[in-house]
């Protein structure tokens, strides 16, 4: 290929990547732009339809839901709640038709009105769960729709995540976080094992049982996967891959030395690791169809931590090349390296958003505090997003780019904690355990 | 694997111990290049991988709101966890036996300042009895861990548990060990001995511990 055809070729693929990267940023959802108008919903209410008894009485199945539904609406932050006790209606006088009195509802600054029911099929304890639930448009005075679901009572707040999906999809055509979930590492006893919650906390399920350390989980794109660190053998570390719905589990990588900070592109054909095989810390890809390893950086110091560009087209990581560790971005086959952080000597962890324009990491302060940072991939705009006490690690991206995943020892022992991408709602959503540590939240479905 | 990283580790000791003893930046560069191949023979796994590419195919995806909604069945999608009953079990009876056999022979750990791998003159001390243990106990093997202390991130601090490891190896190797009795494994922050968020519990969890390795 002469000089001249290297040239336009690359101009040719610069202008595309342009055109590609601003055409996504304008399918993507306004939702993220400051003056974004969220759209105010009035929960009427999801009345009580019988539930299942236990020993503090009657377990409201309906209310249960009603308060799961209402915190993913505000989660999501495409709608803002807005109370519609005025309309003077309740859940349990309505069928499937909207109340003539929800004309008002605008009046009370509603523009969406969502009302159901939930309750047990029968009174035999084993019995499934209903849950219908409707929406009504007070700006058009149309009947959107709803939903009828059926499921064992375990699914309850299944049910109810499902159907604020449907509700951020009917208004923004995005599937919503309600359903996503949060894997994570938790200290049992003197081991570390990986366990997977709901987004919000909640249904934490233990997903290996090892005896010794397993760290720093990423999901496959499809979320069937997680892929992490293990120290099944103790004395060596290996890259494995455990698929959640069976338990099976695969050893990706094992060569000798560090094998860590594994992650999988965003097609799934490329893991992106650390491994100390050659020496010191490198970066690696191993095309997971054929196996084949790549070598991605050459450099003295500790490479380490990649993270993918939603368009797999680049990786940002952690090198200490330059004293400290701080960020670097490079394309996904080692080539065109620069650095993208200079403030501070200790910047690591970066997550790239699912939506391109941050990346997140962990930054030192001033004040040797490890806090969460965004920094937009051209180095233009860096802000610092948390304070306190306290190290904050392993910031990870909701699907919807609006929020982070983080652990923190803000309060002594480490747990997780969610914050929006602009710096609010700080919310603890891990309560138990000694240690949970490594979010990392997975893909929408 | 100890022959391949023996061979491996002879030239990497020498130029990982000038570097430990002239505190500058300059290790060797180890070229990538032509080691592909040999890595999938010995590190990369054999085994059949399930296709991880996105088909896009998905079973939980929504179906929209609907004016007439038919039921629709929200499964559990239950996630597994394979235990293995006997695997934490025998991890304590190992670690237990590591402990026992590392305080019988009265091995010292090296200690580390804040975000450094540098072995300060008390860490030589303990180092060269160490040394002095190890060359009179020629069927041993010693596992060096790195530890690093809670502040900094995970990944960052297996990169960092690992250097110290390997400065202690390099020093136990120029006072005349075998590397082949000698092996590093970096636990970074996730092994700590103290608890606490303070200096006195910070300085105990960096370390290079010495472990008398069991019977693998």
């Amino acid at each position: 290929m002469s000089s001249k055809t290297v040239i336009v070729s690359l101009c040719v693929s610069v202008g595309l990547i342009w055109i590609i990267e601003s055409w996504a940023t304008d399918v993507f959802l306004e939702a993220t732009r400051p003056d974004f108008q969220k759209i105010p919903v009035g929960v009427v209410g999801i009345a009580d339809a019988g539930g299942p008894d236990s020993p503090e009485g009657r377990i409201k199945l309906g209310t249960r839901i009603e308060e799961v539904l209402k915190a993913d609406l505000r989660r999501s932050l495409v709608f803002s709640l807005v109370d519609v006790a005025g309309l003077g209606v309740k859940a349990s006088a309505l069928g499937t038709e909207p109340h003539p009195s929800f004309k008002q509802a605008a009046e009370q600054g509603a523009s969406v009105v969502v009302w159901g029911k939930a309750g047990m099929r029968s009174e035999d304890k084993d019995a499934d769960v209903n849950m219908e639930a409707y929406v009504y448009d007070a700006g058009s005075d149309e009947m959107v729709g709803g939903k009828r679901y059926v499921g064992s009572p375990s699914v309850a707040r299944l049910m109810a995540h499902r159907f604020a999906d449907e509700l951020v999809f009917r208004y923004t055509g995005e599937p919503g976080i309600a359903r996503t979930k949060i894997a994570y590492v938790a200290e049992q006893g003197a081991a570390r094992e990986l366990f997977v919650m709901d987004y919000d906390g909640y249904e934490p399920r233990q997903v290996t049982a090892d005896g010794f350390l397993n760290l720093m989980p990423r999901w496959s794109p499809d979320r069937r996967f997680l892929v992490f660190t293990a120290y099944r053998h103790r004395n060596t570390q290996t890259i494995d891959m455990i698929e959640l719905a069976t338990g099976k589990r695969w050893t990706l990588v094992s060569l000798g030395g560090l094998n860590i900070t594994p992650t999988l592109s965003p097609d799934g054909n490329f893991l992106a690791f650390a491994s100390s095989y050659e020496g010191n810390s490198e970066l690696y890809r191993m095309d997971t169809r054929t196996k084949a390893v790549q070598r991605l950086t050459v450099n003295a110091a500790g490479d380490l931590s990649p993270t993918w560009s939603p368009s797999g087209r680049e990786l940002a990581f952690v090198s200490d090349r330059s004293g400290g560790p701080q960020i670097f971005l490079m394309s996904g086959d080692g080539t065109n390296v620069r650095r993208l952080t200079f403030e501070g000597d200790y910047n690591a962890a970066p997550a790239w958003s699912p939506r391109g324009n941050w990346i997140a990491y962990v930054c030192r302060t001033p004040r040797k505090e490890y806090k969460l940072c965004l920094i937009t991939p051209d180095g233009q705009k860096r802000v610092q997003l948390t304070t306190g006490p306290g190290v904050d690690d392993s910031p990870s991206w909701s699907p919807d780019g609006r929020h982070l995943v983080f652990s923190s020892t803000v309060e002594g022992k480490s747990h997780i904690y969610m914050i929006n991408a602009d710096g609010k709602d700080l919310e603890r959503i891990t309560h138990t355990g000694t240690h949970n540590s490594a979010p990392a939240w997975s893909p929408a479905s | 694997m100890t022959r391949l990283q023996s061979l491996i580790g002879v030239p990497l000791v020498i130029g990982s111990c000038l570097l430990v003893m002239a505190g500058c930046a300059s290790k060797s560069v180890r070229s990538g290049g032509n080691t592909a191949a040999s890595k999938q023979d010995r590190g990369v796994s054999g085994q059949e991988v399930p296709d991880l590419s996105l088909s896009g195919q998905d079973g939980g995806s929504l179906r929209g709101l609907d004016k007439n909604p038919s039921e629709e069945r929200v499964g559990s999608n239950a996630l597994m966890a394979k235990a293995d009953p006997g695997s934490a079990a025998r991890q304590l009876d190992e670690l237990r036996a590591e402990q026992a056999a590392s305080a019988a022979a009265g091995l010292r750990d090296v200690f580390f300042a804040f975000d450094s791998f540098m072995i300060t003159e008390e860490g030589r001390q303990a180092l060269s009895r160490d040394a002095e243990w190890v060359k009179s106990n020629q069927g041993v093997q010693l596992k060096i861990e790195g530890h690093c202390d809670e502040r900094g991130t995970s990944a960052y601090n297996l990169v960092l548990g690992e250097k110290r490891a390997k400065a202690a190896r390099n020093y136990l190797v120029e006072l005349g060990v075998s590397p082949g009795q000698l092996s590093v494994v970096s636990y970074g922050k996730e092994r700590p001995f103290c608890k606490e968020h303070d200096e006195s519990c910070y300085s105990q969890n960096r370390r290079a511990h010495m472990v008398v390795k069991g019977g693998r």
